[in-house]
């Protein structure tokens, strides 16, 4: 993993508001099903991931996380009609943890943790996120924005922010959503 | 003295600085205040945990700009992530990333200040000097007609259809060219703010000035002479890359109320009211979506306001009710705001150049902390009040009747789940149905005050009517830290004039 400020961390940033006391708790109350299944269970519900060369601080599974995620939350439709698979988002994600207080990724591979494990914890299916059709995942994450658990809300909200800011920021995407790009090159203007 | 804008993620730093006096944070309070004693012949130096963001590095984009303009990287929230709490990092402070709002404290707040918590130096008759130069400063004028853009003129068409109090604002450009990106940084330098005017002003009269600095610690708080850790950072402001040691007689700490709270409570420096009554004023957008295209990201985002619902004499709070205020960002600011992902998600942005947004501003009352853990993880806790969520959903059924009067289709409140409104009949059912359940509407905080707050006693507050820090010698805060109550709707004409006004008192002692 890349090195990361841990010498006078003072962030508080998108990614830090799962304490680990917060993350056991919500795993008992709702994890029944996490515990039936065992760690090695665990485990083997997850599977391999396909390798990922370069990544800074992801890991191949939270990668893997990362890209089913992105499939459902920015999907290729008829009004916006680009692969967000084109773009690895995921990678901006691991570039951008890269440059994130130890906490925070910390806190973040919490969570992707326990997205990964979502349909199993919330929904008691013995499955993964990964492993969900692209119609059932879309369902499953959709539930986690409107849950009764403020941590799934959490997450919900903190995945959003970043992937649409991100992916939103793309000149690609422009042109579909009427913003013909910054003002300085469109006016011709130039800094002083 | 030589005055210098010196950039210590470029240069080397010494190892330690002994100065006169030393300012904390390099916006509204800090620029202001360092300014003037440079003027007066004092020996400054500056510190400044952002950088100096040149006019060609204003790229108009957001990944970019939300990471280098603002604290944690734009990604700074309340404790429970319900509220994005905006900060500037960067030299000059928040008034390099507002949208150039000038909205002076009321006469009827700096009353309640005066008689109700003895802040005697803010009653209008003394206060009002300070405020005009703030003014002079900022070259504040009215926004001209010809720069009020489509969206903010269906605002004030919805408004005046309804015969409701409105205006269109004053500002603090010169020059503007309605480029529409005010949030990150305005390429052209049309912002009379502080890092076109008083930063200047103070490095000519030998301010010396330190970027990507942060100050982590003051110790000897009780002593003349006090010492500051500085912890030096890379370019982009992610890792710490050395340390400085700085001395100083005078410590002014004008990093606005969350940083100066968490540094006073690292340093261990204070009462116990240092950290406590914060206050948030969280705001909520709402978008309407019309037919035609609005192309709202072009011209100046924030024009035209709705006050007809404002209070200025709340016996208790002061400032209160809320105000409409039209809005607009960039796509990617904007997406983050609205409460979809998937196909949704994508459909809704594709209006995005059919949207005219508003925020809706909601005065609260001083409830919140700022925290800092042994570890130094920052905590703003902060808990959305019923009344708060009370006036904020009145303001969403009038700004819905606003836009539906100015012809929208639908009105979208991007709470999670999303409400649209189509007629105004429904606006107020709707309203009232919203939950405003810990994250579920995307609400941002850009004027945080009052965690160090002004009192004649320090049973009552956290510094005195000077602005220094009880338990201190000489340890002052300049900034919003010391306001009891929401001073405005935006908050850097007051922070500069109470500057001005502390800063001249200062003088007067020194």
């Amino acid at each position: 993993m890349a090195a990361s400020p841990t010498d006078d961390v003072q962030r508080d940033g998108l990614f830090s508001f799962l304490s680990r006391r917060r993350f056991l708790k919500v795993s008992l109350v709702a994890g029944g099903a996490v515990l039936g299944v065992g760690g090695g269970g665990l485990l083997a519900l997850r599977g391999s991931a396909p390798k990922v060369q370069g990544l800074r601080v992801l890991d191949a599974h939270e990668y893997r996380t990362l890209q089913s995620l992105v499939e459902v939350m920015l999907p290729k439709t008829d009004v916006i009609p680009i692969d967000s698979g084109s773009m690895d988002l995921p990678r901006a994600f691991d570039d951008f943890l890269a440059n994130e207080p130890e906490h925070n990724v910390k806190d973040l591979q919490k969570a992707l943790v326990l997205i990964e494990f979502g349909p199993l914890v919330f929904d008691k299916k013995i499955t993964t996120f990964s492993r969900l059709e692209v119609d059932e995942r879309t369902e499953h994450w959709n539930g986690w924005s409107v849950s009764d658990n403020l941590l799934r809300r959490q997450v919900s909200v903190a995945m959003r922010k970043f992937f649409n800011l991100v992916y939103f920021d793309r000149e690609e995407v422009w042109s579909y959503i009427g913003y013909p790009g910054p003002s300085m090159q469109r006016k011709g203007r130039k800094t002083p | 003295m030589t005055g210098a804008i010196v950039d210590l993620s470029k240069e080397a730093a010494p190892d330690s600085v002994t100065t006169e006096i030393l300012v904390i944070g390099s916006g509204s309070g800090g620029a202001t205040a360092a300014r003037i004693l440079a003027e007066a012949g004092r020996e400054v130096v500056v510190l400044e945990e952002g950088r100096d963001l040149a006019w060609k590095e204003r790229t108009q984009r957001d990944s970019q700009m939300y990471d280098q303009l603002y604290m944690d990287r734009g990604g700074r929230t309340s404790h429970d992530l319900s509220i994005s709490v905006l900060q500037g990092r960067v030299l000059g402070g928040g008034g390099v990333v507002n949208t150039c709002d000038v909205v002076p404290i009321p006469d009827a707040v700096l009353d309640h200040w005066a008689t109700k918590y003895g802040l005697e130096d803010f009653a209008p008759d003394r206060f009002k000097s300070f405020e005009k130069g703030a003014l002079e400063d900022l070259s504040a004028s009215r926004i001209p007609e010809e720069l009020v853009n489509v969206a903010n003129n269906k605002l004030r068409r919805g408004a005046e259809g309804l015969g409701l109090r409105g205006e269109v604002m004053m500002h603090n450009r010169v020059g503007c060219q309605g480029l529409g990106t005010c949030l990150i940084g305005c390429p052209v330098h049309a912002k009379r703010n502080p890092r076109m005017v008083a930063i200047p002003k103070a490095v000519a009269a030998g301010a010396r000035i330190f970027t990507r600095a942060r100050a982590v610690k003051i110790s000897a708080a009780k002593q003349d002479l006090k010492e500051v850790t500085v912890h030096t950072l890379d370019p982009e402001g992610y890792r710490k890359q050395g340390k400085l040691i700085v001395r100083a007689k005078i410590v002014i700490v004008a990093a606005n109320a969350i940083a100066s709270a968490q540094l006073l409570l690292r340093s261990g420096i204070g009462n116990e009211h240092v950290g406590q009554n914060l206050i948030l004023q969280p705001q909520l957008s709402i978008i309407g979506i019309f037919d035609e295209r609005i192309a709202a990201f072009d011209g100046i985002p924030q024009a035209y306001a709705i006050t007809e619902f404002e209070q200025d004499d709340n016996a208790d709070y002061g400032l209160w009710g809320y105000r409409i205020e039209a809005i607009m960002g960039t796509p990617g600011i904007v997406s983050t705001m609205l409460p979809f992902t998937g196909v949704p998600g994508m459909q809704g942005m594709a209006k995005y150049d059919r949207m005219a947004a508003s925020l809706l501003l909601v005065p609260d009352r001083p409830s919140g902390q700022v925290e800092v853990a042994r570890d130094g993880r920052l905590t703003i806790r902060y808990d959305q009040r019923p009344d708060h969520r009370q006036r904020l959903r009145e303001a969403v059924e009038n700004a819905a009747k606003v836009y539906l009067e100015a012809g929208a289709r639908e009105v979208l409140v991007p709470t999670t789940p999303a409400v649209f409104i189509r007629a105004a009949s429904e606006a107020k059912k709707k309203a009232q149905e919203i939950s405003f359940a810990p994250a579920t509407a995307p609400m941002i905080s850009a004027h945080q005050q009052g965690t160090v707050r002004f009192a004649a006693s320090e049973r009552d507050g956290g510094a005195n009517l000077d602005g220094q820090v009880y338990g201190t010698k000489d340890v002052y805060v300049f900034d919003s830290s010391g306001y009891p109550t929401t001073a405005s709707s935006h908050t850097m004409t007051p922070i500069i004039s109470s500057s001005r006004m502390l800063t001249a008192k200062l003088l007067t002692r020194i």
